[in-house]
């Protein structure tokens, strides 16, 4: 492919000389109406176009076919020929439209039958259509600007289709000869300018128009092809152009029933494609090996109006192509696209990847609790959406939006267990208000106040000795202990929060009040634990956190092992102990806050028996027949301090559940 | 394909050619081997002979190379260097080579012909064109090594421009997430499985934990099968959601990763790649400015996921769908013609209408200099003024006669009159307040 072929330029020159106010002598009808309507009144008079007429009307339809199916990188510069040249337009993309190109038509207004034909000349608009054949696209400015020292690879030709009278052969032969001259001219200017480049190929396309005989203005399509697709009868088949590689499968398979050679035979060929009842629908994804812009030949007709009405709205056209062997095979599918409609080609060969095995049975696949529909919701809040306006970072520089997209992917996982039993945390719904909104890359002040909220609950949650979702998976017997899930819980929060203290001063503070409330073990059972055996001791979220340091590149590991050994200076300095068994024991061993009496809870003496789940249940029930005693329900151990307010009121604080001293 | 009791190698290349078209079409690569022992045949039918015809061909006995699909000729030479040098043999072999827009490569035996010697040469065939494709499938601090099949292929994007092929990167790196309907059948240059792969220490594959049913329990195999990976979640999700992850495959170059079902039980992890450039899907905009919704001010997608930011809409609106004036056929003329006369006879009802109408066609007729349709229309909304039946509103003859004023105007083509942004305003008349039809 290239894509400054000669088709990136086209110029029309159209001879607006006197001669071209001439009649085209065919007789257009437009008094239909009165015809079945009132008896006894003569139709008006046919009137008829002039040569003027016709050229600019098969021009803009070239035009108009033109930007529908190539809207870019294909430039057309308009130019009018009498005792001189007026250019229409210019290259840029804002002048490549119908409506510009129409006004200043209009402006240019009908050839006057009374100038002097002496005067005019089709040469003066030849000229400046070489003339601006020279100047430079945004394209190929751009093109160049890119490729710097190889700029000279950006090549520079175009097309100049030129409708005129021609007097003779020899008419034709000087004109040839005169935008010969004109392009070896121009380009020895070109050769000493930044803002011009020289011709390399210019293709000339001279149409020689005249009065009476058959209108040869219908313009060649050149690169373009047509299609047809029949809509069971013959009268609703809508013609539609389109770039020629959206058959170029069928054109190489030789499965051609058009007859004659794909290569040299007629640009204008037409395969007819079946309309089949859609059986798809916009959710579907289709193997499809290209796309094309489509434009029906006659737009205005009905048949063809009510194909592109019907994509426009959304829906989908399935087309099947007939083959030699009779069968047929469903080849293209069309629809639009924000208003746009694209001939989609679909494979309609065999697969060269026939009965792949199953990703169930390849690595992973064995395992059967992967995080799905966390990592759906994942998906979800890091899906793409166009940011057409440049945003610039604080620095100035320009921002791009893709950059900022991975930046945000790297991290939402800084810590992401893949499966259920790797992780506490993510199956509780008591952390989610901190787990989403942590991995930003800033706080708000609610945010933070929110983290907080979320630690405090599970302090709370851990007095009140509810039960975690701890897997029990691949444990022997009756799984940790309720502290050790509440430790096991707090470390992994602790991780998540970790991963991200350098985003913002606000998640350090999270982390603060994180490490200011978590629980710890009392000393003596820190050290029970270490007598005993490791592996028994080696929890799952510190498992989870080996096994994804592990399966990241080394750098992401380094990074991540630089932060959490950050942290643990951090630690070490501030005197907490990291509750880990790698860490090692501080010399001098004294909790920050010295809030955590740890309640003595209830020791759980293995699995449930049926009498607890019994009287559980039985409780439940009473408790919802009434109103619970508010002092039970603030109690600490069943112990609820009676007439506090009077403390409160003689100024004295309350210690005993522990909250009004952690501020 | 038939056997032959003969060496000719244009009947095997043809075979060959037929069955890759009917099989996969023309645009599947192919790599195909030609083992040979470097004798060309004799007589008609021989290399020699088809070389020598080759200029001569028709389209009905057209010569197979260049392959009509894109393709790697490679040619196995049973045969040491010396040996093939002798005659004119391997000339005729590069000539093949070269008739494939030079896509291929020969091979011949270093040294004497053992069976050792034979295997190394098809040992470097296979190092050269059958090693696998790995990669690293990244999201975020999410990896996975991952075999991507069959190997991606080089492209060229303009062969003028920038005629270096390019490469995919073996970081697959994902950029986000974008909903199948959005995303919308887009046209792919090449499909391909990603396998996820288990890896050892040396970075050499040692499984891609499909088992067989000989396997025991502790295989590498089985074991992989064990480990959590990347990929299985990665598809699982896309599978559910029915969402596609938008991946980079190097500058400026995309793709997508997709769950495919084979069948009801069977799925995959499939990578599409787009055409490589800065925007291969104009419905998705430029994938530069693809960035997360949460830096949008509100969500794009809408709070109970109800919209969508795509697709984008073109600048210009395409010719079906802006109400473009085309006259080329008369039937074009006749039923805008038809349109405002329809009108003119619901005057006043549809007085905003007809205008409509008549600007429109006042402006074609402007641009393509056709100013006699003008005269002809106001010639006959003149008409009609004089057909109005009695019962007629009073505005219509007003706005009848206005009308036709107007166009007889434009039709002189004096500036002042047939000016194209000028439109034809209703008339203000005494009844026209009561006319409140909107458009």
């Amino acid at each position: 492919m290239k894509i400054f072929s000669e088709s990136h330029k086209t110029v029309f020159v159209v001879d607006h000389c006197p001669y071209m106010a001439e009649s085209c002598r065919q007789h257009v009808e437009f008094d239909m109406l009165v015809k079945n309507r009132t008896q006894g009144i003569i139709p008006l008079a046919p009137i008829s176009k002039s040569l003027w007429t016709c050229s600019v009307e098969s021009s803009m339809e070239y035009c108009r076919i033109m930007y529908d199916i190539f809207p870019f990188k294909k430039l057309v510069n308009f130019i009018v020929s009498d005792s001189g040249a007026h250019v229409l337009n210019s290259w840029t993309q804002e002048d490549q439209n119908l409506q510009e190109l129409m006004a200043a038509l209009a402006a240019v207004g009908p050839p006057n039958p009374r100038a002097d034909p002496e005067c005019c000349s089709i040469l003066h608009g030849l000229v400046a259509a070489v003339e601006t054949l020279c100047k430079i696209t945004e394209y190929q400015h751009e093109a160049r600007t890119l490729l710097m020292e190889n700029a000279e690879r950006v090549g520079n030709r175009g097309r100049i289709i030129c409708i005129t009278n021609a007097k003779s052969d020899s008419h034709v032969r000087m004109l040839e000869d005169c935008v010969q001259e004109t392009i070896h001219e121009h380009n020895k200017l070109a050769a000493n300018s930044d803002h011009l480049m020289q011709i390399q190929k210019c293709e000339l396309v001279l149409i020689h128009t005249y009065a009476v005989g058959e209108d040869s203005l219908v313009s060649d399509r050149p690169k373009k092809e047509e299609e047809q697709h029949a809509n069971t009868s013959a009268n609703y088949d809508v013609e539609l152009l389109h770039h020629k590689d959206a058959h170029v499968d069928f054109l190489k398979s030789g499965d051609t029933h058009i007859g004659g050679s794909s290569r040299e035979g007629s640009f204008k060929e037409t395969i007819t494609l079946k309309w089949c009842t859609p059986r798809t629908n916009n959710i579907e994804l289709h193997y499809c090996t290209g796309a094309y812009r489509i434009s029906p030949v006659d737009v205005n007709s009905r048949p063809s109006s009510c194909l592109t009405n019907f994509l426009l709205n959304g829906r989908s056209v399935l087309l099947e192509q007939p083959r030699k062997s009779g069968s047929k095979v469903i080849s293209h599918m069309l629809s639009s696209h924000g208003g746009e409609i694209f001939l989609h080609v679909l494979s309609s060969s065999r697969s060269i990847l026939e009965d792949p095995p199953s990703i169930s049975e390849g690595c992973g696949g064995r395992v059967t609790d992967y995080r799905i529909t966390d990592f759906g919701e994942f998906m979800r809040e890091n899906r793409l959406t166009p940011f057409l306006d440049p945003r610039y970072k604080i620095d100035g520089s320009l921002e791009i939006p893709l950059e900022r997209a991975k930046d945000q992917l790297e991290k939402h996982t800084r810590y992401w267990p893949m499966i259920i039993s790797q992780t506490t945390i993510f199956n509780m719904q008591a952390v989610v208000p901190l787990a989403s909104v942590i991995v930003k890359e800033s706080l708000t002040e609610e945010d933070v106040l929110n983290c907080q909220k979320t630690i405090y609950n599970l302090v709370d949650m851990e007095r009140k000795n509810d039960p975690l979702p701890i897997s029990t998976v691949g444990t022997r017997g009756k799984g940790p202990k309720r502290d050790e899930q509440y430790r096991i819980m707090w470390n992994e929060l602790e991780t998540l929060v970790r991963a991200h203290i350098n985003n913002s001063e606000k998640h350090q503070r999270v982390l603060e009040c994180l490490m200011a409330c978590r629980s710890k073990p009392p000393e003596e059972e820190e050290r029970k634990k270490r007598g005993r055996k490791r592996e028994d001791k080696e929890d799952k979220s510190e498992k989870a956190v080996k096994d994804y340091e592990q399966e990241k590149s080394w750098q992401d590991s380094e990074r991540l092992k630089g932060i959490l050994e950050r942290g643990k200076e951090e630690l070490a300095e501030a005197e907490i102990i990291k509750d880990s068994p790698d860490s090692p024991e501080p010399p001098n061993k004294k909790p920050l806050v010295e809030m955590d009496e740890t309640p003595p809870i209830e020791k759980s003496k293995g699995p449930v028996s049926l009498l607890s789940l019994w009287s559980n249940r039985i409780n439940t029930a009473n408790s919802r027949k009434h109103q619970e005693f508010a002092g039970r329900l603030n109690s600490v151990n069943n112990r609820a301090e009676l007439y506090q307010h009077l403390k409160e009121e003689n100024g004295m604080e309350t210690t005993e559940n522990g909250k009004a001293s952690r501020q | 394909m038939d056997d032959y009791d003969k060496t000719c190698l244009e009947s095997a290349l043809v075979g060959v050619c037929n069955i890759v078209q009917q099989e996969w079409g023309g645009a599947i690569p192919c790599q195909v081997v030609l083992v040979t022992d470097g004798c060309l045949g004799i007589g008609r039918g021989s290399l020699r002979h088809s070389l020598a015809t080759h200029s001569q061909r028709g389209e009905s006995n057209r010569f197979p190379l260049p392959f009509p699909f894109p393709s790697k000729l490679y040619i196995m030479c049973m045969a040491n260097l010396e040996e093939l040098q002798s005659t004119d043999s391997l000339d005729c072999l590069e000539r093949l080579i070269d008739l494939n827009n030079g896509e291929g490569q020969i091979f011949t035996i270093d040294g004497p012909l053992c069976l050792k010697n034979v295997q190394s040469m098809f040992g470097k065939l296979i190092d050269l064109a059958y090693t696998p494709f790995h990669a690293v499938l990244k999201c975020g601090h999410l990896t996975a090594d991952v075999q991507v099949f069959p190997r991606p292929e080089p492209f060229v994007v303009d062969e003028e421009i920038d005629p270096i092929p390019k490469v995919i990167n073996t970081d697959l790196e994902i950029v986000g997430f974008i909903d199948i309907a959005d995303i919308s059948s887009p046209p792919v240059l090449s499909r391909h499985l990603v396998l996820p792969i288990a890896l050892n220490k040396e970075g050499d594959e040692v499984g891609t934990g499909i088992t067989d049913d000989n396997e025991d329990e502790n295989s590498a195999n089985q074991i992989a099968g064990k480990i959590p990976n990347f990929c299985v979640l990665l598809h699982g999700s896309l599978k559910v959601e029915g969402m596609v992850a938008i991946v980079q495959l190097g500058p400026e170059w995309h793709g997508m990763l997709y769950s495919q079902a084979d069948s009801k039980k069977k799925s995959n992890l499939m990578m599409s790649l787009f055409e490589p450039g800065p925007e291969p899907l104009p419905w998705l905009g430029k994938m530069a400015q693809l960035g997360p919704i949460s830096d949008a001010k509100e969500n794009p997608y809408g709070e109970d996921d109800n919209k969508s930011p795509f697709p984008l809409q073109p600048k210009n609106k395409r010719s079906y769908a802006q109400n473009v004036t085309v006259w080329i056929k008369p039937s074009g003329l006749q039923t805008d013609v038809q349109k405002i006369l329809r009108n003119a006879r619901k005057l006043p009802e549809k007085t905003q209408t007809f205008y409509k109408e008549l600007n429109r066609l006042r402006k074609a007729a402007l641009a393509f200099g056709f100013l006699d349709l003008l005269k002809g229309v106001a010639d006959m909304l003149e008409r009609e003024c004089t057909l109005l039946p009695d019962t007629a509103h009073p505005d219509a003859a007003f706005q009848l006669t206005h009308a036709a004023q107007q166009l007889k105007l434009a039709s002189t083509g004096t500036s002042e009159y047939a000016g194209y942004e000028h439109n034809i305003t209703p008339l203000h008349t005494d009844f026209s307040g009561s006319s409140t039809e909107r458009m």
